[in-house]
């Protein structure tokens, strides 16, 4: 009973020393420190709704003082709230006071601070919210406030969620042959060489006797049959069957090949 | 070197080498199987064409480019060809060749002439 008796002591010596507010005041300036609109604030009754535009600065002023005394006193805690009755947002935003109990708060809103919530076209409710450890705890409606409609900040990620501009595939331009004339003319140049081969060879002049003879020929046709096969090739056939008829080819132009190369051997040798 | 000595002649380096290179050319002609000439107007044929088509690729366009490269690789890779059969059923290589017979060369010519021209047809696009 008498701890219940002490702690009701307490709370009533806290309740007698209860925190007041005095002298508040707002001006609302543009940057070139014009003022648009200064009033004190009255506790009793809302002024007019404050509006700001997006480059104004609120300027609040007030003193905290013990309502007997009169004297400035230091809250433990002052903090002004923001509240938006429509869409439930709210910011809380520390208010700095002196020793002396005077307070200063600017919101400017080229860079307001990031407590504010986010704001449309209501107005904010802001109030003034006073906590003390010796005190009562006070709270103040101050007046509503309208502010220009934030801006959403972007997501880190918010690029990833659009649809991607179509793909456009930039193809070098189609190779051109050169005119017909310089292509004709190179043509010839390329093969001119033939002439050349032909001309050796034919100045050279070697003989061979044994182009004809039956031994030699097979294995002479049998490998200009594989040139054919790969002209054919290039004209017509896939590479499977290329390599299948180039199979079964081979298997006749060994034997061929063999005669031809024995036969040539015994020439060489000089054995007939 | 053409030192002073011989500054009197007009140009002694000059007609030095073309001694030397008539020399040489001589010599080739006079020693030189019919045979191994034979092949060497080939090899020169080689070379010829491809030079030529890499002057066409350099001057004018290497546009088809697969065609390019099927014809200097075809000139490339016979020439190689050609110079291993040649320095094979040279006589004067006997010695350096000796299990290698100048028809089992041939075979191995025309082999690898078959494979070259198979890849070349398949470039040629």
């Amino acid at each position: 009973m008498v701890w219940q008796f002490s702690w009701l002591l307490l709370a009533a010596t806290v309740q007698a020393a209860s925190l007041s507010l005095q002298s508040p005041r707002f001006t609302i300036s543009t940057p070139d420190a014009t003022q648009l609109r200064s009033d004190t604030l009255s506790l009793t009754e809302k002024p007019e709704p404050l509006t700001l535009g997006p480059t104004d600065t609120l300027k609040l002023t007030f003193q905290i003082t013990e309502s007997d005394e009169g004297k400035g006193v230091q809250p433990h805690q002052t903090f002004l709230r923001f509240y938006d009755k429509a869409s439930g947002e709210e910011g809380i935003q520390p208010v700095r006071v002196t020793p002396g109990g005077k307070a200063k708060f600017e919101l400017n809103m080229v860079r307001p601070p990031a407590s504010i919530p986010p704001t449309t076209h209501n107005p904010l409710e802001v109030s003034l919210i006073l906590g003390s450890f010796v005190h009562a705890p006070a709270q103040y409606d101050l007046f509503e406030l309208y502010l220009p409609a934030s801006r959403t900040p972007e997501h880190p990620d918010e690029a990833s969620f659009h649809v991607l501009p179509a793909i456009k595939h930039t193809f070098r331009p189609e190779q051109k042959s050169p005119p017909q004339f310089v292509s004709a003319v190179f043509a010839a140049t390329v093969l001119s060489p033939w002439l050349v081969l032909i001309g050796l060879w034919s100045k050279i002049g070697v003989k061979v006797p044994n182009l004809f003879s039956l031994s030699i020929i097979p294995f002479t046709a049998l490998l200009g049959a594989f040139e054919v096969l790969l002209v054919w090739y290039w004209v017509d056939l896939k590479l499977g069957q290329v390599l299948l008829y180039g199979g079964i080819l081979a298997i006749p132009t060994v034997f061929a090949g063999k005669q031809a190369l024995y036969a040539t051997g015994e020439w060489r040798a000089g054995r007939k | 070197m053409a030192g002073p000595k011989s500054s009197s002649k007009p140009s002694p380096a000059s007609s030095e080498t073309y001694v030397a290179v008539s020399t040489l050319w001589k010599s080739y002609l006079d020693q030189t199987p019919d045979r191994l000439k034979f092949i060497d107007a080939f090899l020169a044929f080689t070379v010829l064409s491809g030079v030529l088509q890499f002057v066409y690729c350099v001057l004018v366009t290497n546009f088809p480019f697969n065609a390019f490269l099927a014809g200097f690789a075809s000139s490339v890779g016979q020439f190689v060809l050609t110079a291993s059969l040649r320095a094979q059923v040279n006589p004067e290589n006997r010695s350096e060749f000796k299990e290698v017979s100048p028809e089992r060369a041939f075979a191995d010519f025309a082999l690898g002439s078959i494979v070259l021209h198979f890849f070349v047809f398949n470039f040629l696009g």
